[in-house]
């Protein structure tokens, strides 16, 4: 196993408002499709490490919602919710994704899990309501956490864009 | 905008330091001011209602976050901002790869946990 065997993509197409991410999983399909839509399992890795899934509720049915609670070391939280579209295990996921963060801007996340040299292909694509919308979310790094630090760096970069370069 | 950035560059401890440095209003406010050009000590001090040493101490926990350094011109005392910081974590702020990355990489040992258990196989 090479590192690269695990890289992820991150695809932006100029003008169109998705995002693609695509990655290689060592285990069949069924187990991925199982860690990405069971609440226990998906608490479990989601998010980077400092951020700890303090709730995470998944109704897995189509027309069921699913809500995922981050919480940052400082205490600040950030939550995740959405509605599942299309459900056809353990191949397609289909749902709406929504930050409470910005709850105007409501996307549509597709995943399809194909089996590839012994694993798993995932590629999740997300399509925004604009591009602007899209570049906001991975400006945002989705949250990333401290986001009370991040609204206030927001103005000290733009102060900074302004500023003469040195 | 596609993804790529340098989010390995600071350690935790820097970043907790960085971050610790802007969650205060008067240390952010400094920041502002110096983001229009260098400025001495005593500028810098007089928009705000604290005493010198006050400001001092916040000046060194702007320059020990690395968002500062502090020289001196002639007899004055200069701080100048350092942009490099502020960009590193906004890279950090802003990394949708790293969130991914990270994900799976507990993913990646989740399943082969579940794997190792015999289960879903």
């Amino acid at each position: 196993m090479t590192t690269t065997d695990r890289e992820t993509q991150i695809t932006t197409p100029p003008g169109e408002p998705t995002i693609t991410v695509r990655r290689f999983f060592r285990a069949p399909p069924e187990l991925v499709y199982r860690a990405c839509t069971d609440g226990e399992l998906l608490r479990r890795w989601w998010g980077p490490r400092r951020l700890e899934v303090s709730e995470c509720d998944i109704d897995l049915r189509e027309g069921g919602t699913w809500r995922i609670v981050h919480r940052a070391p400082d205490g600040t939280e950030f939550v995740f919710r959405g509605e599942f579209l299309e459900l056809d295990p353990p191949h397609r996921r289909v749902g709406t994704f929504v930050w409470e963060g910005a709850p105007e801007h409501e996307a549509v996340e597709t995943m399809v899990l194909e089996p590839f040299e012994g694993g798993t292909m995932v590629v999740t694509t997300t399509r925004h309501s604009s591009v602007e919308a899209r570049d906001m979310h991975v400006a945002n790094g989705m949250e990333q956490g401290i986001v009370e630090s991040h609204e206030r760096l927001d103005e000290l970069i733009l102060a900074l864009q302004s500023a003469p370069e040195r | 905008m596609s993804g790529a950035t340098s989010t390995r560059e600071l350690s935790d401890e820097q970043l907790d330091r960085a971050f610790g440095a802007l969650s205060d209003r008067t240390r952010r406010a400094i920041l502002s001011r110096l983001a229009e050009g260098d400025a001495g000590v005593l500028d810098v001090a007089a928009p705000f209602p604290m005493s010198q040493p006050a400001i001092t101490k916040h000046l060194r926990v702007l320059e020990d976050a690395g968002l500062i350094s502090r020289h001196r011109l002639a007899r004055r005392r200069m701080c100048r901002l350092e942009p490099e910081r502020l960009r590193q974590l906004s890279d950090w702020v802003g990394s949708y790869r790293e969130f991914w990355e990270e994900s799976f990489e507990r993913l990646d040992e989740l399943l082969e946990e579940m794997q190792g258990t015999g289960e879903g196989t």
